[in-house]
């Protein structure tokens, strides 16, 4: 029984392996975008990735936020996907089959707290016996904590809730929370219902806890496919290029993509941090295969501030954070 | 799955004992015991060697002594700031709260249902309207009616546990012999002497039963219920500990759930025996 059944695996693999080698290209792609503001939507807008890829069928998922994603990245749901940097620690510290290959977007005032003007909260002390909501798991509500704990506000002072983006809008209409830290382009909803901005994950970087997008694609997917982890680079560099090079059309296309009037497409995109595929190869983001950048650094302190939180087991060597990150797909597409 | 074997032979055992063959007991019970501790153990046996041999991803099958490890913390640490039975508590209240509510809206409306044909078809159409609607959907709408508070998650359970119930509930009222009620009636029984003296405990068995299958569809949208804005509860833990990919945390906070069902249906079955000795439940 149990060697008919390792036979018949034997005979697949090799059946697949052999069908790879004949074809070196996917039937499908399947790229799992966050629902935020961010290049993604332009490389999605102008088809760059079917441009890279034809005859590949091409599916974009909208997911919601990086709890979620962790868990399609974990169902073999996408082949690739995006991470903030607390999504990815867990990712990376749990061994799941991932790599990081591009900054998708840094985040400034895209992501921010937002605390509802009659309640008179001016400082994240005000926040003691109020009702907070975050995506736990996400960068926001990694800086929620990070920033209660720098400012010695005990987070059990106050009923922490995890809400995904859309429900906190939702929730915040309805008015059962006080304060929010989340992101665009829901946030704005909350802003423009009562609410003002405390702070914003901008801020939180000047504090020395930055946080970022990172794409990512899946292991089995870079073997089998390395050329499409490139070709996929390229698209999603073009549409970085296109959104630096042309704000106005790209606030267009923010506008269409998430049916946001025009100019509060161009404010939320003012929020996001893009960096130029040919900058990612330096020592602030990336960094090179040969000496790997101060992601690795964000990606360690993040995971440490989980490990203190209870939400990873153990902090992983530096080593298995440097192998997360797989600049070399980008080096190759950038020609060095 | 696997314990819930060995209860199912216990009524059997118990109407013995009324016979008053008291001896007969232990071994029935310890025979099915014995089966339902082999099957238990061939799944431990099963899962150890899995994970053991290294067959199984630990990210998504976690060895026994993992998730073991993750209960004892639970238990005396807490996960995420409440311990395992604050959190065993917080859903309980939820669950039990939601089943009392059901019980009191739907026994009375399921008797009212059963007795009169108008008032069940005037009913009907509502009960059997939302009662196959999968539970997410229907929480979506009541998450924007209630809030994110304890009012739509106690609603959500409510809804779930309602229309088993009442259904049950008219089963058994419209299954009551009519040689009964004539015999009360022809002994100049009152409407109200008929239902608390034929109608309820004729169909005392039946709507115990009906409450029982309740219960358990209650228990099953627990985890739904604790999605949204939850911050505690063992549904809301499972759920998060998903987002974190801790596997055995979820895998612990499953195998008690399961346990604490089983306890929750036992316990109803003894109240039935005690509440209605004539009843074989």
């Amino acid at each position: 029984m149990m060697n008919r059944l390792i036979a018949t695996l034997v005979v697949s693999t090799f059946a697949l392996a052999a069908a790879a080698r004949a074809e070196d290209k996917p039937a499908k792609v399947t790229v799992g975008y966050l629902n935020l503001v961010n290049a993604q939507l332009v490389t999605k807008h102008l088809g760059l990735l079917g441009k890279e890829m034809p005859g590949v069928d091409i599916k974009y998922v909208k997911v919601g936020g990086g709890g979620d994603m962790l868990r399609a990245i974990a169902g073999n749901d996408v082949d690739f996907g995006g991470l903030g940097n607390p999504p990815t620690a867990i990712g990376a510290t749990r061994a799941l089959p991932i790599k990081g290959i591009l900054v998708i977007n840094l985040l400034d005032y895209v992501e921010a707290m937002v605390v509802r003007t009659d309640k008179n909260i001016t400082s994240l002390k005000d926040l003691k016996g109020k009702t907070v909501a975050a995506p736990f798991g996400s960068t926001t509500h990694y800086l929620l904590l990070q920033a209660l704990k720098d400012e010695g506000v005990d987070p059990a002072s106050m009923k922490i809730l995890d809400l995904a983006p859309s429900d906190i809008a939702a929730a915040w209409l309805r008015g059962d929370i006080d304060a929010a830290w989340f992101w665009e382009p829901n946030l704005d909803k909350a802003v423009k219902n009562g609410g003002k901005i405390l702070i914003t994950s901008g801020e939180m970087t000047k504090r020395g806890y930055p946080t970022w997008d990172i794409g990512v694609v899946m292991n089995a997917f870079a073997e089998k496919y390395p050329s499409y982890v490139e070709k996929f680079i390229k698209a999603e560099c073009e549409g970085i290029d296109f959104w630096l090079k042309n704000p106005e059309k790209t606030a267009e296309i923010i506008a269409e993509e998430l049916s946001l009037p025009l100019p509060d497409a161009t404010r939320m995109m003012k929020g996001t941090g893009m960096v130029p595929c040919s900058k990612q190869l330096t020592e602030e983001y990336l960094g090179t295969s040969a000496k790997k950048g101060k992601f690795v650094d964000t990606l360690i302190s993040t995971a440490d501030f989980l490990v203190k939180q209870e939400r990873l087991p153990k902090l992983l060597p530096r080593a298995d954070f440097e192998a997360f990150l797989q600049p070399a797909y980008l080096e190759k597409v950038i020609g060095r | 799955m696997s314990v819930e074997a060995s209860p199912m032979d216990v009524p059997i055992s118990t109407d013995r004992t009324r016979r008053g063959q008291p001896k007969l007991r232990l071994p029935k019970i310890s025979r099915s015991f014995l089966l339902s501790s082999l099957t238990v153990a061939l799944l431990l046996a099963a899962w150890t060697v899995v994970t053991e041999m290294g067959w199984a991803n630990e990210l998504f099958l976690p060895k026994p002594q993992a998730v073991w490890a993750a209960f004892v913390k639970t238990m005396t640490k807490g996960y995420q700031g409440a311990t395992l039975l604050q959190h065993l508590g917080a859903s309980l209240y939820r669950i039990l709260t939601a089943f009392a509510l059901a019980c009191l809206v739907g026994i009375p409306l399921g008797v009212l249902m059963g007795v009169s044909g108008n008032a069940r078809a005037l009913l009907n159409p509502l009960i059997e309207f939302y009662r196959p609607l999968p539970p997410l959907g229907l929480y979506t709408l009541l998450v924007m009616w209630l809030g994110i508070g304890e009012s739509s998650k106690l609603s959500l359970l409510f809804l779930a546990g309602l229309p088993g119930i009442v259904i049950s509930t008219i089963q058994a009222v419209t299954s009551v012999d009519p040689v009964y009620v004539r015999a009360a009636q022809s002994l100049g029984a009152t409407r109200r002497h008929l239902l608390f003296h034929v109608y309820l405990p004729a169909a005392g068995p039946l709507i115990l039963a009906g409450m029982r299958i309740s219960l358990g569809f209650t228990y099953t949208v627990l985890v739904a219920a604790e999605i949204v804005a939850a911050s505690a509860g063992i549904g809301w833990m499972i759920w998060d500990a998903a987002k974190f990919l801790l596997s055995d945390v979820v895998i612990m906070g499953l195998i008690v759930l399961g346990l604490t069902g089983v306890v929750l249906d036992l316990t109803m079955r003894g109240i039935a025996r005690l509440l209605m000795p004539w009843a074989r439940t």
